[in-house]
């Protein structure tokens, strides 16, 4: 990925929902096309973030479990 | 007339049945639910009785069903519904009542407000002026279950990882969590996150229980919606999965509104479809610990304790003396809040208003006489078993400096089994920080 994120949240220690809360409200401070990146501790995102784009419409870029911290990247679509 | 508006009592008309029309109908104007509502008791206004708000709708009813009011509205108060009418309404049912059916039980004709602000927020959601973080949750869940594939895999590699935790928690190397395991007697649902799926896992394992998981949770947005369309979409992928899994029961995590969800409103929903036993953990905690099938260490907890009572279990779901024995069973210093079971306080953090950052100071506001019943009790250890009021207590402690630590129930539980290893966070030194007590060790 060489985009560089516009927003750099920490969620660690939020619980369902509050992450994908979160990143709805967030979404909204970035322009189309802009990135955002998350960390998380709650695995709750794995199955809720991924679903959350889609059903919103904007795209997961990535998904990753680097030991016990889930990140993600985000772009909003529209 | 707008579409919005069209939608909106179109949506009211549908839902119109004897229990609705009767709690639109019967109100004396007493004023005895002012009291009974916590939003009243943190702020005593006449915008926070809740006869006062089931008003507001009344008045939109009357014009729409009485012929005198539609002539004469300014005679009855009888009001046309308009955007600003419908989105005063919207504000009241999703900010303003946390449909914990307080006002109810004290009210002298049983008056279900609480049922007239389920019409109202169906009527919202219908209009699309309902919160959009709500819809956005419960059609995020609705995608969640339309293609699981996309996470199952993550899904089962977290279990395995939390397998690992357990076995290190209770030293059982032969311990388990089983997913979707064929004709298991209970299939166990939690929330999206581990800290609702391992400490059960410690408590079934330990109880030799056959048990299961599947790869969907319990919460479910729609229901704050009232939403019957999403909130049945939502519940099919697990009545779905207890039938596919042939599960005797279905045992639901420490969640009020998903055990209001699936005791009382899925048997209705799928008739025919369910015929499944739906418990709460906290009724099989209470069993486990009667039967002897877990060994709870009775003086394993001897900081103090109070228990929350969520409305969803306790009010709505009869759940009052269950969490008791277990705590009882537990705790050395049992301490209990006033008024408590059925007439327990709101915490103000149910109906999905937990999630809505734009009422979050409405909301801990709602939440100062639950603050304060706690503060009186002096327990340094609360205990709630629903996740929405554990959010809006560990608001309130650090909002009014209550200085507790907030659990869940079945952690409490597991502390108690005096295993190898605490649960994450549940260490003795943490639980008890700050109490003179003998921690035990």
């Amino acid at each position: 990925m060489t985009e560089t994120p516009k927003l750099t949240l920490d969620f660690k220690g939020l619980l369902c929902p509050m992450p994908v809360v979160k990143i709805a409200q967030a979404i909204k401070q970035v322009q189309v096309g802009e990135l955002i990146e998350a960390i998380a501790t709650d695995p709750g995102v794995m199955a809720d973030i991924p679903a959350w784009a889609r059903s919103t419409g904007h795209e997961l870029v990535t998904l990753e479990k680097q030991d016990k911290i889930f990140k993600f990247v985000v772009k909003r679509l529209k | 007339m707008t579409e919005t508006i069209e939608l909106a009592l179109k949506t009211l008309e549908a839902q119109l049945n004897q229990p609705l029309e009767t709690a639109l109908e019967a109100c004396a104007r007493c004023g005895i639910c002012a009291e009974a509502c916590h939003y009243y008791r943190a702020e005593p206004k006449v915008e926070h009785i809740p006869a006062y708000r089931a008003e507001q709708l009344r008045n939109v009813y009357r014009y729409e069903h009485d012929f005198i009011s539609r002539l004469f509205p300014v005679w009855t108060r009888a009001k046309k519904l308009d955007e600003t009418t419908l989105a005063n309404l919207t504000e009241i049912a999703f900010s303003q009542c946390t449909l914990c059916r307080r006002c109810t039980v004290n009210c002298p004709l049983g008056v279900d407000t609480p049922l007239m602000m389920r019409a109202i927020r169906a009527m919202a959601t219908a209009a699309g002026t309902a919160p959009e973080i709500l819809i956005m949750l419960a059609d995020a869940a609705i995608e969640k279950g339309k293609d699981p594939s996309f996470y199952k895999e993550m899904f089962l590699e977290q279990i395995a990882d939390m397998e690992k935790q357990l076995r290190d928690i209770t030293g059982d190397e032969n311990a388990t969590i089983p997913v979707e395991k064929q004709g298991a007697k209970i299939l166990y649902v939690p929330l999206a996150g581990a800290h609702t799926i391992l400490p059960p896992a410690v408590v079934f394992n330990a109880a030799q229980e056959d048990w299961t998981l599947s790869i969907f949770e319990a919460s479910n947005y729609g229901v704050f919606l009232a939403d019957v369309n999403r909130a049945k979409q939502v519940a099919k992928r697990i009545v779905d999965e207890a039938n596919r899994l042939g599960v005797e029961e279905i045992v639901i995590s420490e969640c009020g509104h998903a055990y209001a969800c699936y005791r009382w409103d899925v048997p209705n929903w799928f008739a025919g479809q369910f015929d499944f036993k739906v418990r709460s953990l906290i009724e099989v905690l209470a069993g486990y610990i009667s039967d002897g099938k877990i060994k709870v260490d009775p003086t394993a907890i001897p900081g103090s304790v109070t228990y929350h009572d969520s409305c969803n279990l306790a009010r709505n779901g009869g759940l009052l003396e269950e969490p008791r024995y277990v705590l009882k069973s537990i705790v050395r210093d049992f301490r209990e809040m006033t008024p408590n079971k059925a007439e327990a306080l709101c915490c103000g953090g149910g109906g999905g208003i937990v999630a809505l950052a734009e009422y979050a100071e409405r909301r801990i506001a709602a939440g100062k006489p639950k603050a304060d019943q706690i503060k009186s009790t002096g327990a340094r250890t609360v205990v709630a078993a629903c996740e929405n009021c554990r959010l809006q207590i560990g608001d309130l402690n650090e909002h009014y400096n209550l200085n507790i630590h907030v659990t869940a129930l079945t952690d409490l539980v597991v502390q108690a089994m005096r295993l190898p290893k605490p649960l994450p966070g549940m260490e003795a030194e943490h639980l008890f920080e700050g109490e003179q007590v003998e921690v035990p060790r």
